[in-house]
């Protein structure tokens, strides 16, 4: 009997706790972040942004164009840079071995910004008004941003705007491809609201409207320059038929009038970084000092959270630094948009230095400031860049960079502990072929190395000078571009004028497209902009054919004292052709397996 | 102990002859496609490494397929003998001849065979190579069989090396690319002189034997070229 009353209290009680347990399971969950706290407060939109922040193309120090954008703590290998494929310097790449790219498809990123877009309006009474629309326009800013780093590798990509459901049809998520030009003008139009809706000034790191009016004068440029001369240079496809790879010549100077009103909106807000009278230190600083009101928007690194970078210890030898590997050098082919270095007679002859310094005596101060020369110091060490010793040397240079090496008389050796009556026979920081730690074109990359650091504290990921992703110099050279393309070559002059006063180089009395051309190559080399350069202008298949760099060797004369210079093929003799085809990367083969819609693909694919 | 082995035994016996019931019933790679491009102004179409393959894509497999591609020999044949038994659609793309724009259905199975037949962009004609000392002097012509509308011709030059393979990409630098001609110019502005070529190739090394042929490289998707016979050189000891 006292079982059963046992079996009804025990009945009883889980009778009790199974009914009431069921109540409160429809809750909230308690363990993620529901759209209501993060976008309820500034703090939750702030850490959202930084996701999105983190992953945007952005082509800094650490972006290595085989593979793709690096935001680890150990992504050192800064010399893979895309300026090592294109002739500014030569090294780590066999070849053109970017041409295909690595498959960049950022449509999750673009899913965050997506939802940014959607959940910001519902939240105004909490964030207030202003700060939405603010945050918006960031938002277009950011989404216009992954865009263009599609648009300018595929050409026209789907163009996605709204939070897709995962649950829906596939017909729905499989996006078809949208033209090349619709692409590009919802870009434009992107960056349009974010200016609009963007305040005057920003965090540091964070976007402005100015930054959006300068994205725009950059990629509207890339769009005229890719209707106007792709239009002419061009693989025959399916893709480009349909406009899906390409856009109508007569598009050009529509978007040529875009860039240039764009670049236009900065004047009076930026300005050219001139602080220090020495013009070479003011070249230098400019890519140091934060202060710059050059600066419209950068990326900055930090050795606590582990996103530092390793410029310093990969641009210059490990005689300079506590720990570097270097691989890529500037090419003397870079160094000759300055000009021909003085370092032949008219009669041919090998001109004699007393001391090799004495080559950088009249070069241009914005050249010295951007590149090594044989000569220079950093932090109290001189560069000793030095190939060889002639005992003695006699005839033309061109005769003796002739003959083949196993006539030459020089002397080379392998280390630098090997004399030559008494003299070291290579110098300390090269050029050398025996390992990727000193040049092998006679030239170290000077800009964004940071001169101060003691050599001690130069080691890999421990860099922290920000990237400028976009400075002032850019958008005024891209304003002379579009304004030349429009026939507008007095605009033009007045501003490379700007930038040749600043860097300490003479005026010009007159100007032209390829003298812009070849500014924009100075002024912003090593800054990942040439490559795309040369694919927007369409002629990486003519300079790119085949193409094998020179580098500058230094010599010591024994018999004389003396020092010559000579012009020879760099010493990892690599060549560097250009397929068509890569005008346009192809659409990864992941996704056209997983979205059928997304064919053709791109020419020649 | 003795019962735990001969169960483990049991278990595995078990598992082992479970295992294979399902057998692929897939067939291998068996099939084969093969042919000769032949070019209409004779012969078969002379090509280099790389320099003019036969598309395939498998549209029995799949309405988009990935693309595959059967480079051309030397000598203008070409064969894959490991292909999936299907439907083909075909193209020869890539080397210096007049596009073709009409894709081929083909059923491929075994041995099955197809001749492309294409319009070169330019023929090389008069080929001599004459050994004078250690001086290798070359003469050709060239000729289009369609001169309208051709691609902006770039450059000729000499290809040699020391084995039969030779052409774009398997040549001797020296002897090779440096005597490089560049032309740039439409095919209607050449001149009679333009179109007949004389290269010099100083220096030979004595007592080798080489193999020797020229190219004119066009401007067209593929910046491809044309390429001669291939002679053979010995060049005398000294």
């Amino acid at each position: 009997m006292k079982s059963i009353h046992k079996l009804i209290i025990a009945i009883s009680i889980s009778m009790g706790a199974l009914v009431t347990s069921c109540q409160k399971l429809d809750i909230p969950p308690t363990n993620i972040f529901t759209p209501d706290i993060i976008f309820g407060s500034e703090a939750g939109v702030k850490s959202f942004l930084a996701t999105i922040y983190r992953g945007l193309p952005i082509e800094d120090f650490k972006y290595r164009p085989d593979q793709g954008f690096k935001t680890g703590g150990n992504d050192w290998e800064n010399f893979f840079n895309s300026a090592s494929v294109t002739g500014e310097e030569v090294g780590p790449f066999g070849g053109m071995d970017i041409g295909g790219g690595f498959g960049y498809w950022p449509y999750g990123d673009i899913r965050n910004v997506n939802i940014l877009i959607e959940e910001l309006p519902k939240h105004a009474d909490k964030l207030g008004q202003s700060n939405v629309d603010a945050l918006l326009g960031e938002a277009h800013f950011l989404r216009a941003y992954y865009y263009f780093g599609l648009a300018k590798r595929y050409g026209g990509v789907p163009i996605v705007t709204t939070v897709q459901d995962p649950g829906a049809p596939l017909s729905e998520l499989q996006v078809h491809r949208d033209k090349e030009e619709a692409t590009w003008d919802f870009i434009g139009a992107e960056l349009d609201l974010g200016y609009q809706m963007m305040n005057e000034t920003n965090e540091l790191g964070r976007a402005n409207k100015y930054a959006a009016a300068a994205l725009k004068s950059r990629a509207m440029l890339y769009a005229g320059t890719i209707a106007k001369y792709g239009s002419a240079n061009f693989v025959d496809g399916q893709a480009r038929a349909e406009g899906f790879a390409g856009i109508p010549a007569d598009k050009a100077n529509g978007y040529f009038t875009k860039a240039y009103d764009a670049a236009k909106l900065l004047e009076g807000h930026y300005s050219l970084y001139e602080k220090n009278s020495d013009k070479v230190q003011n070249y230098v600083d400019l890519f140091l000092k934060s202060e710059s009101p050059e600066n419209i928007f950068v990326k900055q690194y930090s050795i606590i959270s582990g996103t530092a970078h390793s410029w310093d210890a990969t641009m210059s030898p490990r005689y300079m630094t506590a720990n570097a590997l270097t691989r890529s050098y500037p090419t003397l082919d870079l160094v000759q948009r300055w000009g021909n270095l003085p370092v032949t007679n008219s009669d041919g002859t090998p001109k004699r230095f007393n001391d090799r310094a004495e080559l950088m005596q009249g070069l241009e101060p914005r050249l010295l400031a951007t590149v090594y020369f044989p000569g220079a110091t950093l932090r109290g060490l001189t560069f000793d860049m030095q190939r060889g010793i002639y005992p003695s040397f006699s005839g033309t240079a061109a005769a003796e960079v002739a003959k083949p090496a196993n006539s030459r008389s020089y002397i080379l050796s392998g280390d630098t502990k090997t004399l030559y009556q008494g003299r070291m026979i290579i110098g300390f920081t090269g050029p050398w072929t025996g390992g990727d730690e000193l040049t092998r074109t006679g030239f170290y990359v000077r800009k964004y190395i940071d001169a101060a650091k003691p050599i001690s504290t130069v080691d890999l990921n421990r860099s922290e000078q920000p990237w400028i992703d976009l400075r002032y110099a850019e958008i005024l050279l891209n304003r002379a571009e579009a304004a030349m393309e429009l026939g507008n070559a007095g605009d033009a002059l007045t501003v490379i004028n700007m930038i040749r006063n600043r860097a300490g180089a003479t005026p010009y009395t007159s100007i032209d497209i390829d003298k812009i051309r070849n500014e924009r190559g100075m002024e912003l080399a090593f800054e990942n902009q040439y490559y795309w350069d040369l694919k927007r202008w369409r002629i990486a298949d003519v300079v790119l054919n085949n193409a094998r760099f020179k580098g500058l060797m230094p010599y010591y004369v024994f018999n004389e004292n003396k020092y010559i210079f000579l012009s020879e093929p760099e010493l990892f003799q690599r060549n560097y052709n250009f397929d068509k085809k890569f005008y346009y990367e192809p659409i990864p083969g992941g996704e056209l397996g997983k979205n059928p819609n997304l064919y053709p693909n791109n020419p020649n694919y | 102990m003795k019962k735990l082995i001969s169960r483990i035994l049991l278990g595995t016996t078990i598992l082992a002859s479970s295992a294979c019931t399902k057998i692929d019933n897939y067939d291998g790679p068996n099939a084969s496609f093969e042919g000769n491009l032949i070019s209409s102004e004779g012969g078969n179409l002379l090509t280099s490494q790389g320099s003019s393959q036969i598309r395939l894509e498998q549209i029995s497999w799949s309405a988009t397929p990935s693309p595959q591609e059967i480079p051309s020999k030397f000598d203008g044949t070409f064969k894959d003998s490991k292909l999936f038994k299907g439907t083909y659609k075909v193209i020869p793309k890539g080397g210096a001849f007049w596009p073709l724009y009409d894709t081929l259905t083909v059923d491929i199975n075994k041995g099955t065979k197809h001749d492309f037949t294409v319009t070169p962009y330019i023929l090389i004609k008069n080929f001599t190579a004459v050994l004078n000392g250690k001086t290798l002097t070359l003469k050709y012509t060239m000729e289009a069989p369609i001169g309208a509308g051709l691609p902006t011709i770039i450059e000729t030059q000499p290809y040699v090396n020391n084995t039969k393979l030779v052409g774009a990409g398997a040549s001797i630098r020296d002897f090779s690319d440096i005597y490089k001609k560049a032309i740039n110019k439409e095919w209607a502005d050449m001149t009679d002189a333009d179109k007949s070529v004389t290269i010099d190739i100083p220096d030979m090394l004595p007592g080798r034997k080489f193999f020797v042929r020229v190219g004119v490289r066009l401007n067209d998707s593929f910046k491809s070229s044309n390429f001669s016979e291939i002679i053979e050189i010995d060049v005398p000891a000294n």
